[in-house]
């Protein structure tokens, strides 16, 4: 496993002399140090690895050699770019030798000169994740939020001191071996505000939980979003998974649960789920269903087409001692209209309508609506 | 005593790619541990104190688990005297060193810190089991409540402050599976192939753990009060906290009472649902999980339940059933079923069928016409106890309306569209009560001209 760079030299009479004969590519002695290297890992699809190094060219010809044998190098992906000095040297061809992790630039110098390149190349067998550790406060009002960026490095490469690159921040400067796993801190933010919200979608859970023996679990997440005033909102935050722990009074933490944070970029909510809730328990009934408005064939034998009346109860009630925000998911038929709602609703998508209802601490909340379903056909 | 979770502290001498250990300099042992353990997810988060040495400046410290079930990527370390001064920069995981990590530690003080490293482990559970005995008289319940812990994890935990937790958590791996998982993180993942590449995942152990059969020890002193638990909610949770310490070595189990009423006021109440239990009647036990009933001070945790009667002679018990119990939040009504209750029967019979009031259209084909059901229920109490009973019907058509004779006491109560439900008190001994109702369905064109009749559905 190792990165070998090595350059020969033609000299250019030599090659004049020699040209129609076939040379063989020479191994130098000289390894150059490799010198400012970079991890940039913003791209999750494929890790970028820029290194750079000094290059002894001579006057004429150069033949670079760039070999990674055992290192997870995808071939079409290296680069070289000179950084200086620019204009002086030429990149004339690249070649891949034959059952070799390696290949050759042929460099044209105008002097014999040093130069300083920039190698690029993506590299396999490593990546990054991003996890998060958060801990709210007893009251769940507030959050403190400390990112990790997890570097898994497997791609037969040892990368001694090495700037690793998020997409935003500063570098993350480390050591990363081959083989190596390591969790790096990168940023903490305090004392962020979270909302908490318990979703009902009655389209997925069951709508009576006595007529099932276990409770009728009620997903619970915070909200916080990604914004300057919030504490955040300097850069996207990458998805992850997320363990939220609260303090519980006494000096110690409890875990709370864990979930896999979407991808959230600024000025977007950052939606944890903790878990589910037994303590708020939602039970949903249709009271009636009613054929109105028939309206028949030309020989007025048979309906062709009624409307449809429902009406729906969803009784809600918290046996918290704190009050519940409980967001009450509805599932509509296709042509609908609302005749009457106990509460005001938003419609999501035509075939979903959303009450935000809070429920008093202790206390029961019955949810009332009526509709139309419009132009059945029989 | 502690063979598994193991500390070093060295200095790194700085070198490329690998850390030299030179200078071990302390081995701390824990000094405190917590121990809080979830159910039904195989989760406990370990808290430990421990103090450390350090110096000024980057210090680093060996973290090893082998031979336990713990999740490598959910260590943390703080140091609650010295916040921000003592920060944990790095965990890594070297090659080739299994069940190892080298901590970096940043530390502006020097000398002795106390720090509380956290993680979790597998191996370690709770239950909740019920002892429930009824009155002779069926009026009132004595309802104790247990709390067993068992140690599978690969790790003696001594002295240890044990917590329990009610509640239903979220996890997005099993922390069983993550403690086998080597390297912790598991393996990068190829976004897109490329040509050559090998790039493989770590297969998915399947290996369960296996649940061996632990023997049960009580609380370790003889003769002393047991040990009260204290209860508290925080989030979506409710945690039991056993007062003092624990001591649970590696393969024991260890059970605590954690509730113990008597005189809780119960009702017994028998309930016919062909839909729910087919056609057997149970018996169902009803009380409220609030002071009125000597409870309400914490929810009930879901867990099994043994049900006996008291019986009226020397103290003598008798068998009524077990269950398994939900979890019952303060102030809910709970309701065990206590199963099939062969001396309540509910025997729904139909005496008579006709249709009657057909409408035809204008071509003279039928349009609608009502069908008309007469049912008797028939009921019987086999038992010296007069009964409470609950029977559900469900008519499965949406177009319904139901009468019965003028005299009768018995009302239906509609539960939805389709569902009525009756109530009544049985006498004992009763070999046979009649409850006669008539079921009229409207098909067809009488749907629509059922708001003229009186006593309809909605």
């Amino acid at each position: 496993m190792k990165l070998v760079i090595s350059i020969s030299y033609i000299i250019f009479s030599l090659l004049f002399l020699f040209a129609q004969s076939s040379w063989a590519r020479v191994k130098l002695v000289a390894l150059p140090e490799r010198e400012a290297t970079v991890v940039r890992l913003d791209n999750p699809m494929a890790i970028l690895l820029e290194e750079e190094r000094h290059l002894t060219l001579q006057k004429g010809i150069n033949q670079v050699d760039f070999s990674w044998k055992g290192v997870e190098i995808i071939p079409d992906s290296v680069r070289l770019t000179v950084l200086e000095p620019i204009d002086s040297v030429t990149v004339l061809n690249v070649s891949y030798p034959p059952n070799e992790q390696a290949l050759i630039w042929q460099i044209v110098s105008q002097n014999g000169q040093q130069v300083k390149v920039r190698i690029s190349y993506l590299l396999k067998q490593i990546d990054r994740l991003i996890t998060y550790k958060a801990i709210v406060n007893k009251e769940e009002t507030v959050l403190d939020l400390t990112a990790f960026v997890v570097l898994r490095n497997f791609s037969g490469e040892n990368l001694p001191l090495t700037r690793f690159q998020l997409d935003y921040g500063e570098t993350l400067a480390s050591k990363l071996a081959n083989g190596e796993t390591k969790r790096i801190s990168f940023f903490t933010a305090n004392q962020l505000p979270i909302k908490k919200y318990f979703t009902f979608d009655a389209a997925q859970l069951p709508w009576d939980p006595k007529q099932i023996s276990d409770n009728v679990s009620i997903p619970v997440h915070y909200e916080l979003d990604n914004t300057p005033e919030n504490g955040l909102g300097k850069q996207v935050l990458w998805d992850g998974k997320v363990r939220l722990y609260a303090e519980d009074g006494h000096g110690n933490h409890l875990f709370l649960g864990e979930d896999y944070a979407q991808f959230t970029p600024i000025g977007q909510p950052l939606k944890l789920m903790i878990g589910d809730s037994r303590d708020v328990v939602i039970t949903q009934r249709k009271i009636s269903e009613n054929r109105v408005n028939e309206r028949r064939d030309k020989q007025r034998t048979q309906v062709i087409l009624y409307d449809l009346e429902a009406a729906m109860q969803v009784d809600m009630e918290n046996f918290k001692d704190q009050p519940a925000w409980v967001r009450l998911k509805e599932p509509m038929p296709e042509e609908w209209e609302m005749k009457t709602s106990s509460h005001p609703y938003k419609r999501e998508h035509n075939q979903e309508i959303i009450f935000d209802i809070t429920v008093p601490a202790k206390e029961k909340v019955i949810v009332t609506y009526d509709y139309v379903q419009r132009n059945m056909r029989p | 005593m502690f063979k598994s979770i193991m500390i070093f502290i060295f200095f790194s001498l700085g070198s490329v790619g690998a850390y030299a250990k030179i200078d071990l300099v302390t081995l701390p042992i824990r000094d405190q541990v917590q121990l809080t353990i979830y159910n039904p997810a195989d989760l406990t988060l370990v808290r430990e104190q421990r103090t450390l040495t350090l110096k000024p400046g980057i210090n680093r410290l060996e973290l090893s688990w082998a031979e336990t079930l713990i999740d490598p990527t959910s260590v943390y370390l703080e140091a609650p005297q010295h916040k921000g001064q003592v920060n944990l920069l790095e965990v890594s995981y070297l090659p080739h060193v299994k069940e190892s990590a080298i901590w970096v530690i940043e530390s502006q003080v020097s000398g002795e810190v106390l720090v509380e490293i956290s993680f979790f482990t597998s191996g370690i559970t709770w239950n909740a089991f019920y002892m429930a005995t009824l009155s002779t008289d069926e009026q009132s319940l004595h309802l104790q409540n247990e709390v067993r812990i068992n140690n599978q994890s690969g790790e003696d935990y001594l002295n240890a402050k044990t917590r329990v937790i009610v509640g239903k958590i979220h996890l997005l791996d099993e922390i069983a599976q993550l403690a086998k998982q080597n390297p912790p993180y598991g393996m990068p993942i190829e976004p897109f192939p490329f040509t050559d590449g090998n790039g493989t995942l770590t297969p998915r152990l399947e290996e369960e753990i296996k649940e061996k059969s632990v023997r049960s020890i009580f609380t370790d002193s003889v003769g002393v009060a047991p040990k009260q638990i204290i209860k508290e909610g925080l989030s979506e949770y409710f945690i039991y906290t056993i007062e003092g310490t624990e001591s649970i070595p590696n393969g024991w189990g260890k059970r605590l009472p954690a509730l113990d009423k008597i005189d809780i006021p119960v009702q017994v109440l028998y309930r016919y649902d062909e839909q729910r239990y087919g056609t057997e009647t149970q018996q169902l036990l009803f009380f409220k999980n609030d002071q009125e009933h000597h409870l309400g001070e914490t929810p009930l945790p879901d867990g099994q339940v043994i049900v006996y009667r008291q019986l009226a002679e020397n103290q003598h018990l008798s068998y009524v059933g077990q269950l398994q119990t939900q979890y019952i939040p303060v102030g809910q009504e709970v309701e065990f079923n206590l199963g099939t209750a062969k001396p309540v029967k509910v025997e729904p019979i139909l005496m008579d069928y006709k249709t009657e009031n057909y409408l035809f259209d204008y071509q003279g084909q039928i349009s609608g016409f009502d069908r008309i059901q007469e049912w008797q229920l028939k009921l019987t109490n086999n038992r010296d106890i007069p009964v409470e009973i609950e029977i559900f019907r469900q008519i499965e058509h949406p177009y319904w309306n139901v009468t019965y004779a003028p005299d009768l006491a018995v009302h239906y109560e509609k539960i939805d569209l389709d569902t009525i439900k009756y109530r009544l008190t049985l006498p004992p001994h009763t070999k046979e009560y009649l409850l006669p109702y008539t079921l009229t369905l409207f098909e067809g064109e009488r749907q629509s001209k059922k708001t003229l009749i009186k006593g309809m559905a909605q």
